[in-house]
């Protein structure tokens, strides 16, 4: 680009050829979503088999969750690596997600001490009544779940202009009013949809886009 | 009455530096020469110029053993820059200057 004389209409189509080359210079690379998409679905379907067909694995599934935040660290810090511009919105967003992943933490602690507490009422119930309780505490905590899903996932859908990401949160939230009257069988295919709508769905799209505008991705 | 336009962004470069850096939080320095096409002697000096205008601030440091520039827009240069445009538009019309 030379230093030359502009006239008003020049410097201001330049100004919005910049903001706009700005404004398409980065795409999310869609593999945060597509990873959590894919372990939640998996997750939530084999719970749901185990109660289904009766059968349980000698571990807890659920620990996949677990297991990929290491691919997820190694996904954001390749991004950072490769990333030559950041957005102002990016900040936010990590905070957005910082604090989404340590509410579910917290959940999964809050339900594990609530849980521990109320077996031995359930033990006595049993005990008294001879039968077993139609719902327990567990079959309440996927609705605890897809609430906080549900947050995170309509903030970056609605600040990104992502569509099917605001849907698939919105359908998070139907989901978990719907899983509040079901059963926890019922329940885990609530989550696997949501899981698909919200992340798996949004992930691929969001990849596809990537890899069509790759070299716009500096 | 016409507003003064300002010198430091009245200059292609320079403007369509701003112009990018108003839109993103920082970028680094091949960022802004892939986007500018610019060589990187002439767009190291008219960095600098507005850095010694105050309008960004450059970070100076290594990545991955790389020297790395990011350019992130200041307070004084988003005003600077709003005034431009301001400027402009009353260039182009007129009439709301009466």
């Amino acid at each position: 680009m030379e230093q030359q004389h502009m006239t008003g209409q020049e410097s201001l189509r330049l100004i919005s050829e910049m903001i706009h080359k700005a404004k398409n210079s980065y795409h999310d690379s869609g593999l945060g979503p597509l990873l959590w998409g894919t372990v939640i679905t998996i997750c939530s379907l084999v719970t749901w088999s185990q109660i289904h067909f009766s059968f349980s694995l000698p571990f807890d599934i659920w620990l996949l969750t677990v297991i990929a935040i290491v691919p997820q660290m190694i996904i954001v810090q390749k991004e950072k690596k490769v990333r030559k511009v950041r957005r102002y919105d990016e900040t936010m967003m990590d905070y957005v997600w910082t604090c989404f992943g340590i509410s579910i933490a917290l959940l999964v602690f809050i339900n594990i001490n609530i849980i521990s507490k109320l077996n031995p009422v359930f033990e006595k119930y049993i005990e008294v009544t001879g039968g077993r309780p139609e719902y327990t505490f567990s079959s309440f905590m996927t609705s605890f779940f897809l609430l906080l899903y549900g947050i995170p996932t309509i903030i970056t859908g609605g600040s990104q202009k992502l569509k099917p990401m605001l849907w698939g949160g919105v359908l998070c939230w139907v989901c978990c009013v719907i899983s509040v009257y079901t059963k926890a069988e019922a329940d885990m295919l609530l989550t696997a949809l949501s899981a698909v709508c919200a992340w798996l769905i949004p992930g691929i799209i969001l990849r596809k886009k990537y890899l069509k505008s790759a070299p716009a991705n500096v | 009455m016409f507003k003064e336009l300002d010198p430091i962004l009245h200059s292609q470069l320079r403007l369509a530096v701003m112009s990018l850096l108003i839109s993103v939080k920082e970028a680094e320095f091949v960022f802004l020469k892939e986007k500018t096409n610019s060589t990187a002697g002439n767009l190291s000096v008219q960095i600098n110029k507005l850095k010694e205008s105050g309008y960004i601030d450059v970070v100076k440091q290594f990545k991955d053993n790389y020297p790395q520039t990011i350019c992130k827009v200041t307070p004084k240069g988003v005003d600077a820059f709003e005034l431009y445009v301001k400027a402009l538009q009353s260039y182009m019309n007129p009439s709301s200057n009466k």
